[in-house]
């Protein structure tokens, strides 16, 4: 089995070229992107650097206060509780979004012509904008005029129109819901590029051996797509940990503020206290914060054990 | 040969005078009060020889498009924007000084006097009301006599709603006694707020400073609804609405008392005509009145050159005058002079005039946060509410209250 992934490793491997090229040439080549990088993240980031050190009013002029927003930040509650809260999130949602988008990259995986008809199904919501996603649930979980209250009333499940938005867990429960369907088949995609690239005849062979399905899923199928699978874990979480359209407009952050999202915190300094300067020391924090978690897992996606023996 | 030299000659004349006489002055106003004034605007326009133009900003925007504006040095010359925004930038010294025009206009005593007093920062005025709305409560007559209750008399106290509440309640499951949007800052400030004012308390103090959440008449307040909620009299859609099914559920007839604002009037005689109510001030806990002055006011930012500062003042005394009053009543419900009732609401439905009255007693907070305290949907105003009213530990959201406001006081407070 390990010498069947060697033998498919190198043969995708570069191929020998000639001469190196010109040093100016590659430059050339990599200018417009660079032009992008600098233009459109260096400075910005270095311009948020720069504010995170002034009090920095909407209106009425800035005063460089050095490391005084650094210094409030590590005292502010509603910070450190919106940033539990976010993780909180990101936990529970990339779990589900797993749950139900494996089984159904495994439910598409097969070479029937409905198959590719399913996948579009369950890929279409992803193609929606998370704000227009986020609007059509606020009305859908409407407790009035929403699709779903009038559902419920009428299939007699429940006697009164629920209303999940006005206490924390229910809240969460329903966004939860709505980012699944939202991005459920993105992941879905990636999962199935990884049930793909496994190689026929090491199914074949296992079968021949005697392996059950559920062996064949476990020892075959998990293993060989372990990179296709972290991959859908980075970006789940990278997004989830970044989440703000969802509790923007369903939530509110409400009840009570239980549900402000660590971007959602900053957009208050910014756009609500009008604390600019605080607002881009938020953001420095949370992107040292992602930083952190994305290169935990991208250094568990670099070592291959099935290399490495 | 010879006509097209008259043409030129004629086209140079038209430019130069253009240059010479004409001024052009911006005006930014928010799209909710857009069509009024682009209205007026062009009513200007075609009897004088200066220009304002008129740009409508999203409501929501008009506050950060404004302030990033000024920050950059590309203003407007002028905003037409909530009032109680007006301390926060008169403090900036974002605006410019109109004090001697103020006091100089012959109708001076009879301008909005809550719209003068947010306009005030430093003994200086830096705005005139534009288009004032004020909040009042309506009624369902029909539903007021079923119940055995005098349709004539409004409830003079909030404990007398609170009574005649429970009571239309008891007519039927799906019949409410009460109706508030309990999930909106802006809308609380409008409906709320005035309770505590009528009751003689406020939530800040008068120069906009310190909080005093904490007082007898908001507990009482807080008490009266919270009574509404436990007997089941309030809407259950109050608690997490945010205004957009308020009306519609009054209208259906199946709602007996609505906190809203001066503008149900014309809507409901315009649309739901079926409906019978009738209007009145906001009651304290136990007696009073009391309303918000809402709406926008003009001001002029600082750096505005003397010409375009001239035809801004200029275009504020046009809409002043009486014909314009009368036009603003009919588009927008209120006219910002108090002195012309009776010409402004000759021609419409007599109940416009309860909040007319009102709007000289009617009050706003004088605030340099308000975005943050009141209006945020995370902002310890709503959750005070939320907290006292639909949660179990009144004490303990107050006093949550009385903290935040003080702790984002603290920092907002000019120096």
């Amino acid at each position: 089995m390990a010498e069947h992934c060697e033998t498919a490793q190198s043969g995708a491997g570069p191929a020998e070229t000639g001469r190196e090229p010109h040093g100016w040439l590659g430059l050339a080549f990599i200018a417009p992107s660079m032009v992008f990088v600098t233009g459109l993240f260096v400075i910005p980031l270095a311009m948020t650097l720069w504010m995170s050190l002034y009090d920095w009013p909407l209106l009425g002029r800035q005063t460089f206060i050095c490391l005084d927003n650094y210094v409030e930040l590590f005292g502010d509650g509603q910070l450190w509780q919106s940033l539990g809260f976010t993780l909180l999130y990101t936990a529970l949602v990339t779990a589900a979004i797993l749950t139900v988008a494996f089984p159904l990259a495994l439910l598409v995986d097969r070479p029937l012509r409905s198959a590719g008809i399913f996948r579009t199904v369950y890929f279409m919501p992803v193609v929606i904008g998370f704000g227009a996603a986020s609007t059509l649930w606020m009305w859908l979980l409407n407790p009035d005029s929403g699709v779903f209250s009038r559902v419920l009333l009428g299939l007699g499940l429940v006697d009164v129109a629920p209303r999940p938005l006005e206490s924390f867990w229910p809240a969460l429960a329903v966004i939860i819901l709505a980012v699944v369907w939202k991005t459920a088949g993105f992941t879905m995609v990636i999962l199935l590029t990884g049930l793909q690239s496994i190689p026929q005849d090491v199914v074949e062979a296992a079968k021949i051996d005697g392996a059950g399905i559920f062996g064949r899923f476990r020892r075959i199928t998990l293993p060989l797509m372990r990179n296709a699978l972290l991959l859908a874990l980075v970006l789940n979480v990278t997004s989830s940990m970044l989440a703000f359209d969802q509790f923007f407009i369903i939530t509110q952050g409400g009840p009570e503020n239980s549900t402000i999202s660590a971007v959602f915190s900053i957009y208050l300094a910014s756009f609500s206290s009008y604390r600019l300067g605080y607002g881009s020391t938020l953001s420095f924090a949370l992107l040292v914060v992602l930083v952190a978690i994305s290169s935990m897992q991208l250094s568990f996606l670099r070592d291959r054990p099935e290399e490495g023996r | 040969m010879r006509k097209t030299d008259l043409i030129l000659a004629a086209s140079m004349l038209a430019t130069s005078t253009g240059i010479a006489d004409a001024e052009e002055a911006s005006l930014w106003v928010r799209t909710s009060s857009g069509a009024v004034l682009q209205a007026l605007a062009e009513q200007y326009n075609t009897t004088h020889s200066d220009k304002v133009t008129v740009t409508q900003i999203t409501a929501e925007q008009m506050v950060p498009k404004l302030g990033a504006s000024i920050a950059g040095g590309a203003p407007p010359d002028g905003a037409v924007l909530d009032l109680i925004y007006l301390p926060t930038f008169a403090a900036s010294n974002s605006l410019e000084d109109i004090t001697d025009f103020v006091k100089s206009v012959p109708y001076a005593q009879a301008m909005s006097p809550s719209h003068i007093r947010l306009a005030t920062y430093g003994g200086k005025i830096y705005g005139v009301p534009a288009l004032p709305d004020a909040s009042i409560i309506a009624y369902n007559t029909d539903l007021f006599e079923k119940a055995g209750l005098d349709p004539k008399k409004a409830p003079a106290s909030l404990e007398e709603i609170a009574a005649d509440a429970k009571k239309i309640h008891a007519l039927g499951p799906d019949i409410y006694g009460f109706y508030f949007v309990a999930n909106s800052g802006s809308w609380l400030v409008y409906d709320f707020l005035p309770h505590v004012w009528a009751g003689g308390a406020d939530i800040l103090s008068a120069d906009g400073r310190e909080a005093t959440v904490d007082t007898p008449t908001m507990r009482a307040t807080i008490a009266a609804y919270r009574d509404m909620w436990a007997a089941g009299a309030v809407h259950p859609t109050a608690r997490s609405g945010n205004g957009n099914n308020a009306v519609e559920a009054f209208a259906s007839g199946k709602v007996g008392v609505l906190m809203t604002g001066s503008y149900i009037v014309n809507l409901l005689t315009s649309k739901y005509p079926a409906v019978k109510f009738q209007v009145a001030p906001i009651p304290g806990p136990n007696g009073g009145q009391s309303s918000f002055a809402g709406g926008d006011s003009l001001s002029l930012i600082k750096g505005i050159s003397p010409a375009k500062k001239k035809v801004l003042l200029d275009f504020v005394n046009f809409y002043m005058q009486p014909a314009q009053q009368v036009f603003i009543t009919k588009e927008s419900g209120m006219p910002p002079r108090t002195d012309v009732a009776g010409e402004a609401y000759a021609q419409f439905d007599s109940r416009n005039l309860v909040a007319y009255d009102v709007l000289a007693k009617a009050r706003t907070p004088y605030t340099f946060s308000s975005d943050e305290l009141f209006v945020s949907r995370t902002g310890p105003f709503l959750n005070l509410i939320q907290g006292a009213i639909f949660g179990t530990d009144v004490d303990g959201a107050i006093k949550k209250a009385q903290a935040e406001f003080t702790r984002i006081l603290d920092r907002t407070n000019p120096k």
